[in-house]
């Protein structure tokens, strides 16, 4: 049973062209669309002068800031890449073509979800590149640390995909969806942290577990912790991968699976139906 | 043969089809008439899956719409009044698309690919980016995604729209190609001459009721039973009038708007040719006779009101 689902989902999926157009529509210069081709030039040289920089300073740079970078900014790319994922489809008019099509609500959501990942796994694959120079130069790395800190990253990153297009699937507009995704990101990793914070000043200065999901929280616990007790024999105790990444990794991946199958069991009203309005609104019948 | 059972839909208190029958068989071509709001795309859409009927149903080749609609959609080409195409995918990509959602063997697709951009005449774009496309090509590029596996039934929601007149005789003459290829095709339109070019069947419909059914010609029958003629007479109308239907082969004779007589005839060829003969020989100044033949336009606003749900 879970080989037919694969096979249904990723083997013979059709919506895997969604990778062609993503790969298309933000790694290639030849897509048509100027706007992209100057944003990727500029990446491309942001990118260059990033390794640059990490080799030049490979004796001094902790690896775990350049997860932390990697993680932040293709936390903000990955909204802006799947906002219209569905929500799209029903501005442009092409969702009515997929629906009266035999395919699944599930290859549909599998595939648009596939081809953001392959997108941003390209992007995460060119990050490992200044990560791991300056993980060679650095002699205090925590292999493993790193290993589980890159995990939290790209189940992070799922996560936010995930969440990315739950909202795509369940409102009208495109930008609805950006909007929704990053202000639930700004306030569940600035805001309501910012609060937590500054209601426990009192603290007993230990791990917050009120920040177990916080991802930044969480690799800085990774990143930290290591290195006091890795030069530092008599130092703390090792932060316990078991508490602080492995547990994060699980809860981000479970969450993206619930997300896709819920924005997966959204997907069956057609355009000009409102989901959000209660059945009896009138808006919801036009 | 597709099977249209008391197909209805209501929202809230609104219904937008009142259980609308009827039945089509293989090479029929459907045209569907009705004013903006009278309830065809919904129709369509319910047919196409995309709307579930409240009550009703419609059944394809044995596959009912409502207990097996994955069925349904194999066998259906839809194209709606509006649609959007995909950025970013080149036009044989596109096809291969829908192709591989309709389970074409890969082996199959590039033929398929081939043939359906030659028989709606853009073989020369087939590596052009579909956003490059004009708005009539990307007319025909929807219609021929709906052709990449080979549907027993096309629902065509107003295919013509946008198109210029070159385009639509091309499409006229696709769609009557495909009703010949033994396809059930169901168009509607609102220009009702094209219609009546290569439709073997039309429905009329308004405010959700089906007001007729039928071969073009057979509706025609239906709203005027009898042969009309219209006769410009110079002077004297009014006696010309009274002599008219005094004839055996005459019904009624009236004055129209327009000055013409109407008159409602029903004789063979040689009662036609002994009334004029009449006219003449009682001295009326005729300056012209001829068949007044109602057609769809007529029968459509002798049907409907104009009004909308």
């Amino acid at each position: 049973m879970i080989r037919d689902r694969i096979r249904e989902l990723v083997v013979h999926n059709p919506m895997l062209v969604e990778i062609t157009r993503f790969r298309r529509r933000y790694f290639t210069f030849s897509s048509g669309n100027s706007m992209n081709s100057v944003i990727l030039s500029l990446v491309l040289i942001c990118y260059a002068g990033l390794v640059l920089v990490v080799a030049d300073n490979r004796d001094g740079m902790d690896p775990t800031i350049l997860v932390h970078l990697e993680m932040i900014l293709l936390t903000l790319f990955a909204p802006m890449m799947l906002y219209g994922s569905i929500a799209g489809e029903r501005e442009r008019r092409s969702w009515d073509l997929l629906l009266a099509a035999p395919i699944t609500k599930s290859q549909i959501v599998a595939g648009k979800f596939m081809g953001a990942m392959a997108a941003l796994g390209i992007a995460f694959g060119l990050f490992q590149i200044p990560i791991l120079i300056a993980a060679t130069g650095d002699r205090d790395t925590n292999w493993y640390h790193l290993f589980v800190a890159s995990l939290v990253a790209l189940s992070f990153l799922l996560l936010v995909c995930a969440l990315t297009i739950f909202f795509s699937a369940r409102v009208k507009r495109g930008l609805m969806a950006l909007g929704a995704v990053l202000g639930l990101l700004t306030m569940g990793l600035i805001v309501a942290p910012a609060f937590l914070t500054m209601a426990a000043t009192a603290d007993h200065g230990g791990a917050d577990p009120t920040m177990f999901l916080h991802p930044t929280y969480v690799l800085s616990q990774l990143s930290i912790r290591p290195r006091i007790n890795y030069s530092d024999k008599t130092g703390d105790a090792v932060v316990s991968t078991l508490t602080w990444g492995w547990p994060q990794i699980l809860v981000y991946i479970a969450l993206t699976l619930t997300l896709l199958a819920w924005a997966s069991n959204t997907l069956n009203f057609a355009e000009n139906e409102v989901k959000f309005l209660p059945q009896g609104d009138k808006n919801a019948r036009s | 043969m597709l099977e249209v059972k008391n197909l209805r839909k209501e929202y809230g208190g609104l219904t937008a089809v009142k259980g609308i029958t009827f039945d089509l068989n293989p090479g029929d071509i459907f045209g569907f008439i009705g004013s903006n709001g009278a309830g065809k795309t919904t129709t369509i859409r319910m047919i196409s899956t995309l709307l579930e009927p409240t009550s009703g149903t419609a059944v394809l080749n044995g596959a009912d719409i409502r207990r097996n609609p994955m069925d349904v959609r194999r066998m259906i080409g839809y194209m709606p009044d509006f649609f959007g195409l995909y950025d970013d995918v080149k036009v044989w990509e596109y096809l291969d698309f829908f192709a591989a959602i309709y389970q074409v063997p890969q082996k199959q697709r590039t033929d398929v690919i081939d043939s359906v951009l030659e028989l709606t005449n853009l073989t020369v774009k087939k590596q052009a980016f579909v956003q490059s496309l004009s708005r009539g090509m990307q007319q025909r590029l929807c219609l021929a995604r709906c052709l990449v596996h080979d549907p027993t039934l096309l629902l065509l929601d107003e295919p013509a729209s946008g198109l210029d007149p070159r385009a639509r005789a091309e499409l006229k003459e696709l769609i009557a190609e495909l009703g010949r290829m033994g396809k059930i095709v169901i168009v509607s339109s609102h220009i009702l001459p094209e219609l009546a070019d290569f439709c073997n069947t039309v429905g009329i419909i308004e405010r959700g009721e089906l007001l007729a059914f039928g071969p073009v010609s057979q509706i025609v029958k239906d709203i005027q039973p009898h042969r009309v003629f219209a006769a410009n007479i110079l002077t004297d109308r009014e006696r010309a009038i009274e002599c008219l239907i005094g004839q055996a082969s005459v019904l009624d004779a009236k004055l129209g708007d327009d000055g013409e007589v109407r008159i409602e005839f029903i004789g063979d060829l040689d009662a036609q040719a002994d009334l004029l003969a009449a006219l003449i020989g009682n001295g009326f100044r005729v300056t012209s006779f001829k068949e007044d033949s109602a057609d769809l336009e007529d029968v459509f606003l002798k049907l409907t009101t104009g009004a909308v749900n």
